[in-house]
């Protein structure tokens, strides 16, 4: 992988974050995320995981971002843009924000791996999809399962939450 | 003899029956399902002292995220007996779920409203056998997720609405918290399995700042999940808006799901010296908050959400001092207790509210409930000859053993201050008039076993404990054999 093209990549999934909570516009912000969304794909491709990279392209910047657009339709865009900016709070978020950052610097400082470059992957492309199929139905069976009983657990409560009038 | 994942699944199919039959039937009282799922836990319990012992652990597949130690099958048991009692309360909660839920039949959510709680108790009994992060973070997303629809079931009520949505978004952040801090531990370790991270840890080869950072990340979460201060906002908000009975299974099911968790996970990092001073202020902050913000409450389920943080504050000190037994010990205490207290409120607020001064002069209107609250009050306070004395003294014992001088200095001086309003409430109960208009209160005979039921565990376990310590530390199994 060219590092390049690496920087490039993550140039862009960085600014399209920032400008996410930047915007006032909800669905500036929601676009912004796709194209982030778009260079974190761009980034696992690079270490050769395809699979995880179109399945970010295919849900997250597709589905997942579909139903943002249509939840942020159903909002009052004009009330959000009309919204003045607390003092306070933003001064407290974003001091939050800072020193947050400052740890992570330092924490990263004191990490190992992050001094030393990463051994070359080997040149014989491993079957991404098989070898993930084969872990989720293999070794994690059991939280997989569980997810299932999650999701259905959600649908239920969607159910029950959002219909005007229950049955 | 029964393997122990079959627990779980039977529960799993069991709310899954149910919710599928209820779709069906129209006609039936919705109130047999709760019936039904109170029969089918019942069931399971029992079924649960009838395992098979464990396979040992495996380094992959299934025996490696789920373990069947007796810690294990101890807090399995603790769930189920949660649930039951939670459903129990859950039918005296109908006619309020009817008011709450918008819907042209009168009967319209309340199967979903006694389905789900069962799905919530499978989740909690995984929580209790993980031993995987990936196995924990998937188990605790199933309970936070089934409790995020349970908290804002009756949402007719504004009050319901504004406790679900803190509660989504302050949960969603601590979930992001967890996610965040094992990827931390797994880009030190290179593992997700906390035997295998212990492994790693004795060895002495990682670097220490990192694989701190990512624990602090996991205690933040887990914080969250048992209400310890500074992670404690949400908790008396969330608790007074929920309905009753989900308020209660909040404040049992998912704080002692949150400790079973802290254990396991304190396993492998107690070798850190950081930890241990770490969980010394959460837990002091913890005692010292929830005691103080409670006295001036004037309302009944805000006065038990401090008291539930409070608590929280008094199990941090035993695990603090890694004493498993009496943290378990305090937690069956504490679960007697504060079904206790929530059953008589479900129960007062069917005719009356939820304000301390709605309790006065109860004697008058309901002798029983008057007496249930004043066991569960006196226990919370830790009389002695009760489960809730035992257990503080337990923990105390824990914490002088250690050395942990200061914690004991500040968990007697609470202790001081829960005297103070948990006997606020006995004082309106007994010594204030009752209104004048005020209707005597009808139990219902189910309602009436339950409440006397855990009035019962509360002075058997508060002079008996033997039959909890021995659950958790079971005696040679050579004695066994030799018996028969």
């Amino acid at each position: 992988m060219s590092p390049v093209f690496f920087w490039l990549a993550s140039a862009l999934m960085l600014l399209f974050g920032a400008a996410v909570i930047m915007n006032r516009n909800p669905i500036a912000s929601a676009l912004s995320l796709v194209v982030s969304f778009l260079g974190l794909a761009a980034l696992f491709m690079s270490l050769d995981a395809f699979f995880i990279g179109i399945i970010q392209v295919l849900v997250y910047a597709g589905a997942v971002m579909v139903l943002f657009l249509f939840i942020i339709m159903l909002l009052d865009l004009r009330a959000e843009e009309r919204r003045k900016i607390n003092l306070v709070a933003f001064a407290g978020g974003v001091a939050v924000a800072v020193i947050f950052f400052g740890q992570l610097c330092l924490v990263i400082g004191h990490l190992r791996q992050a001094k030393q470059s990463f051994p070359a992957l080997p040149l014989n492309h491993p079957d991404d999809v098989r070898s993930v199929g084969l872990l989720l139905f293999g070794n994690y069976n059991l939280p997989f399962q569980i997810i299932a009983v999650l999701i259905l657990v959600a649908t239920i409560g969607v159910i029950v939450l959002s219909k005007r009038e229950l049955r | 003899m029964i393997p122990t994942p079959a627990l779980e699944i039977v529960v799993l199919v069991w709310g899954l029956v149910l919710l599928l039959a209820e779709a069906f039937v129209d006609k039936l009282d919705k109130r047999v399902f709760a019936i039904a799922g109170i029969v089918g836990l019942v069931a399971v319990l029992l079924g649960s002292f009838f395992l098979a012992p464990p396979p040992p652990a495996a380094s992959t597949g299934f025996w490696s995220f789920y373990t069947a130690d007796p810690l294990a099958i101890f807090f399995k048991r603790f769930a189920l007996a949660t649930t039951i009692f939670i459903l129990i309360m859950a039918i005296d909660y109908a006619p309020a779920i009817r008011m709450g839920v918008p819907g042209a039949n009168p009967q319209a959510g309340l199967g979903e409203f006694f389905a789900l709680p069962i799905f919530t108790c499978a989740g909690l009994m995984w929580m209790a056998s993980a031993i995987d992060f990936v196995m924990i973070f998937v188990s605790l997303e199933l309970v936070t997720m089934s409790f995020y629809v349970l908290v804002t079931f009756t949402r007719r009520n504004p009050a319901t609405l504004e406790a679900g949505v803190k509660y989504l978004i302050l949960s969603a952040l601590s979930t992001g918290f967890l996610v965040y801090g094992i990827t931390w531990i797994f880009g030190v370790t290179g593992e997700t399995n906390l035997a295998r991270i212990g492994a790693v840890l004795a060895r002495q080869d990682f670097d220490h700042v990192p694989l701190l950072f990512g624990f602090a990340l996991v205690l933040v979460a887990l914080g969250f999940k048992i209400a310890a201060v500074p992670f404690q906002i949400w908790v008396p908000d969330v608790y007074q808006g929920a309905p009753t009975p989900v308020t209660a299974f909040l404040s049992v099911g998912s704080k002692a799901a949150g400790f079973v968790v802290l254990l396991r996970v304190l396993g492998p990092f107690s070798i850190l010296p950081q930890v241990g001073k770490l969980l010394v202020v959460i837990a002091a902050l913890t005692l010292i908050y929830g005691n103080f913000a409670a006295l001036p409450q004037t309302n009944l389920k805000r006065l038990l959400a401090y008291s539930s943080i409070a608590h929280a504050g008094y199990l941090l000190i035993g695990v603090v001092c890694f004493a498993g037994t009496a943290v378990a010990f305090y937690l069956v205490g504490y679960l007697l207790m504060t079904l206790l207290c929530f059953a008589v409120v479900v129960l007062v607020a069917a005719d009356g509210g939820e304000q301390i001064e709605d309790y006065s002069g109860l004697v008058r209107r309901s002798p029983f409930l008057a007496g249930a609250m004043l066991v569960g009050m006196v226990s919370l306070a830790g009389i002695p000859f009760t489960a809730g004395f035992l257990g503080k003294f337990f923990i105390f014992d824990a914490a002088i053993r250690q050395g942990q001088t200061l914690l004991v200095v500040i968990g007697v001086i609470t202790v001081g201050c829960g005297f103070y309003y948990y006997l606020k409430v006995i004082r309106a109960m007994f010594w204030l008039p009752p209104p004048n208009d005020a209707p005597v209160i009808q139990i219902s005979p189910l309602s009436r076993g339950a409440i006397g039921l855990l009035i019962a565990g509360i002075f058997v376990f508060g002079v008996y404990p033997q039959p909890i310590l021995n659950a958790l530390n079971p005696p040679a199994p050579v004695a066994v054999t030799a018996g028969r």
